[in-house]
């Protein structure tokens, strides 16, 4: 689409507790969306241990532009857009793999893995006002904070550490359970799809109203099965008299924090298949400090949402990539510690883990959010509610200097629509340099 | 009739109380596992008629009972110590990535989660199956691979199966399947079997029903 120069309001669109139904179903939307919010703030692109050797890349996507993740020789991360200068192909269509050059299919030109044109095929085609180096790869602007690498059209913002505020911290809290362990993503991923609207599952990455709710199944399969005291049991009942929270990491990032409702977080963990023997391993091998190696398998009791497509949940990492206004692809990426003085065992406990939620949770929040998308284009009932607790007097200045509620309340939604607006009416700052 | 008493009458009250303990999914079973992903590449050789009678009808009643979404009788077909495994890799074989030690699958259940799926399909509020998914198996191409593993039957077949929610499109897959058997108590078992979907690693909509 071209670039648009004057933007559309929308503010209309969005009220303190409520907001309109069209944000979800209008493709018009979707487009600007897909232009003007990722890419137009820090977006995240990949994982550092998605290409650790010199030259390796990944392909990704940044809304709907196709984009490659590079490292150079030197160990720099780059952001280029899979587009050739000639005549538009793409020049790399492999999702992963190791070179320094990318030459296009289709005539040849070769472009280094810094985004440089380096040569063209029968060059003395051109006249005199050819100029390669006019001719590079678009870039991004890329950072990264401990190995998660994102990516912006957007000169003005603030550097990656700064923009991320409190969310900063929070990643290292996140990824410090073991002190000095590495953490990688693993290849499998359980990749979903869903009928549905990337900001359902944005929406739903916050939210502590549902859990008891729209996991009745998985809740009810771990009661009738175990009896209580295993995995999510905080999720029933009134919610908001627990200890969870709810809280504002600012630039359209969010938090739920479950952490003081796990005593133990191993006796507290789901069923995974290798239980009873890696736990008699684990405990042979590590002695006093078992109990703590066993505690990172299960997932982290953090849910971090940062602004707009990365969520991370318990152990994984999971993306948001839209496909359409009523399409979304969801990756999980599942994750290992590695550490010297961290056993095997613990990933493989990991991996079994890293199951569970997809199996018996994550494929009825999808249901949900599908269900919301037919809902929602019902032209005559316009309005989305996002008001819980908007008005209880329960909100707080909580930890980090964050605004914090109880864990039903809907500020992560009125924290979102705050930076979805702030995004989409700063126009398409997309100049590719 | 029947004179297994595991084949009939084994209810969701039974499976609830079957196998509440994880304890033999441990490096020698994913080495079994590695070893069964090798394996699986040789060259078969189509069944005689022994081997259609033992082991061809038995992947075919499968399929038959996950299509009537009779799942505590399927789950009866599988031994003690048995896994149900849908890797989340393509282009096999490949070593590191099939490898369900080191990288997360789309399902890889021991006999205790096989039970939890069933129970949880069962509890009537799994959003994702309501309406439930239909399906119908279709298994063709039956080849016997041999093994290693004494007592070890391996048979691997292509599958196609397409999948029916009301209000959602008519899903299909295809790919193969390896079935490992077992005699336990003097009746064959399935102890393992691994699912290789031909677009395992696309993103999928809902797989929340039996393959
Ligand atoms: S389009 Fe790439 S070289 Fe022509
Ligand atoms: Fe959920």
């Amino acid at each position: 689409m071209s670039i648009q120069t004057s933007s559309p309001h929308f503010d209309h669109l969005i009220e303190a507790g409520r907001v309109h139904r069209t944000l979800y179903t209008d493709g018009d939307i979707f487009d600007l969306e897909m232009s003007r919010i990722f890419g137009g703030t820090w977006t995240f692109l990949a994982h550092a241990s998605e290409l650790p050797k010199p030259n390796d890349f990944v392909r990704k996507r940044l809304g709907k532009r196709p984009v490659i993740v590079t490292r150079d020789r030197d160990g720099n991360f780059h952001g280029l857009l899979n587009r050739c200068t000639h005549r538009g192909a793409t020049i790399c269509r492999h999702d992963e793999g190791n070179a320094r050059r990318f030459t296009c299919p289709y005539h040849n030109w070769s472009f280094t893995n810094t985004g440089d044109l380096a040569a063209v095929p029968i060059e003395d085609g051109y006249g005199p006002a050819f100029d390669k180096q006019e001719l590079g790869l678009g870039k991004l602007r890329v950072e990264s904070y401990r190995g998660f690498i994102f990516g912006t059209f957007n000169t003005e913002l603030p550097d990656l550490k700064t923009h991320l505020g409190p969310s900063a911290a929070l990643l290292d809290e996140w990824l410090d359970r073991w002190p000095g362990a590495e953490l990688q993503l693993r290849r499998g991923q359980t990749k979903f799809s869903c009928a549905g609207n990337w900001k359902l599952i944005y929406d739903n990455a916050a939210d502590g109203y549902h859990p008891g709710y729209s996991h009745a199944s998985l809740l009810r399969m771990r009661k009738d099965r175990y009896g209580g005291g295993v995995d999510m049991q905080w999720a029933l009942g009134n919610v908001d008299e627990g200890l969870q929270t709810v809280s504002d990491c600012g630039n359209g990032g969010t938090f739920i924090d479950q952490r003081a409702e796990i005593k133990r977080f191993w006796d507290q963990s789901a069923p995974m298949p290798g239980e009873s023997a890696y736990e008699r391993v684990i405990k042979e091998k590590l002695g006093d400090k078992a109990d703590a190696a066993l505690d990172v398998v299960m997932g982290s009791g953090m849910n971090l949402n940062i602004f707009p497509n990365l969520l991370i949940i318990g152990n994984q990492i999971q993306v948001i990539e839209p496909q359409s206004v009523n399409k979304t692809h969801i990756n999980w990426y599942a994750t290992a510690l590695v550490a010297d003085d961290l056993p095997d065992e613990v990933n493989s406990l990991r991996m079994r883990l890293q199951e569970d939620f997809p199996s018996f949770g994550e494929p009825d929040d999808l249901a949900n959010f599908e269900e919301c998308q037919i809902g929602l284009e019902i032209e005559e009932v316009e309005w989305v509610q996002t008001g819980r607790h908007l008005d209880t007097g329960k909100e707080y200045i909580g930890a980090k200097g964050m605004l914090s509620g109880p864990v039903s309340d809907e500020l992560p939604l009125r924290v979102f629509w705050k930076e979805w607006l702030k995004r989409i009416e700063q126009g398409n700052l997309g100049v590719a340099k | 009739m029947n004179t297994d008493p595991m084949q009939d009458g084994f209810t969701l009250e039974d499976i609830l109380r079957d196998t509440l303990e994880s304890t033999y999914i441990d490096d020698a079973y994913y080495a079994k596992l590695r070893n069964d992903m090798q394996e699986w590449e040789g060259c078969g050789t189509v069944l005689n008629n022994e081997e259609r009678h033992a082991y061809e009808s038995l992947i075919l009643h499968e399929n038959w009972l996950l299509d009537r979404r009779a799942f505590e009788k399927w789950y009866q077909l599988y031994s003690r110590e048995c896994v149900y495994w849908v890797p989340a890799v393509g282009d096999l074989p490949d070593a590191e990535r099939a490898d369900p030690q080191r990288q997360v699958t789309i399902a890889f259940d021991d006999r205790r989660r096989l039970g939890d799926r069933i129970v949880w399909l069962r509890t009537g509020v799994a959003y994702s199956q309501l309406p439930p998914s239909y399906t119908s198996h279709v298994s063709t191409a039956f080849v016997r691979l041999p093994s290693e593993n004494a007592g070890e039957v391996k048979i691997r077949s292509q599958f196609l199966i397409q999948e029916m929610r009301a209000g959602h499109e008519i899903q299909t897959f295809s790919g193969w399947m390896g079935h490992v058997f077992i005699k336990e108590d003097g009746v064959t078992k399935i102890a393992r079997k691994v699912v290789c979907l031909l677009d395992a690693p696309r993103n999928h909509h809902n797989l929340t029903f039996l393959l």
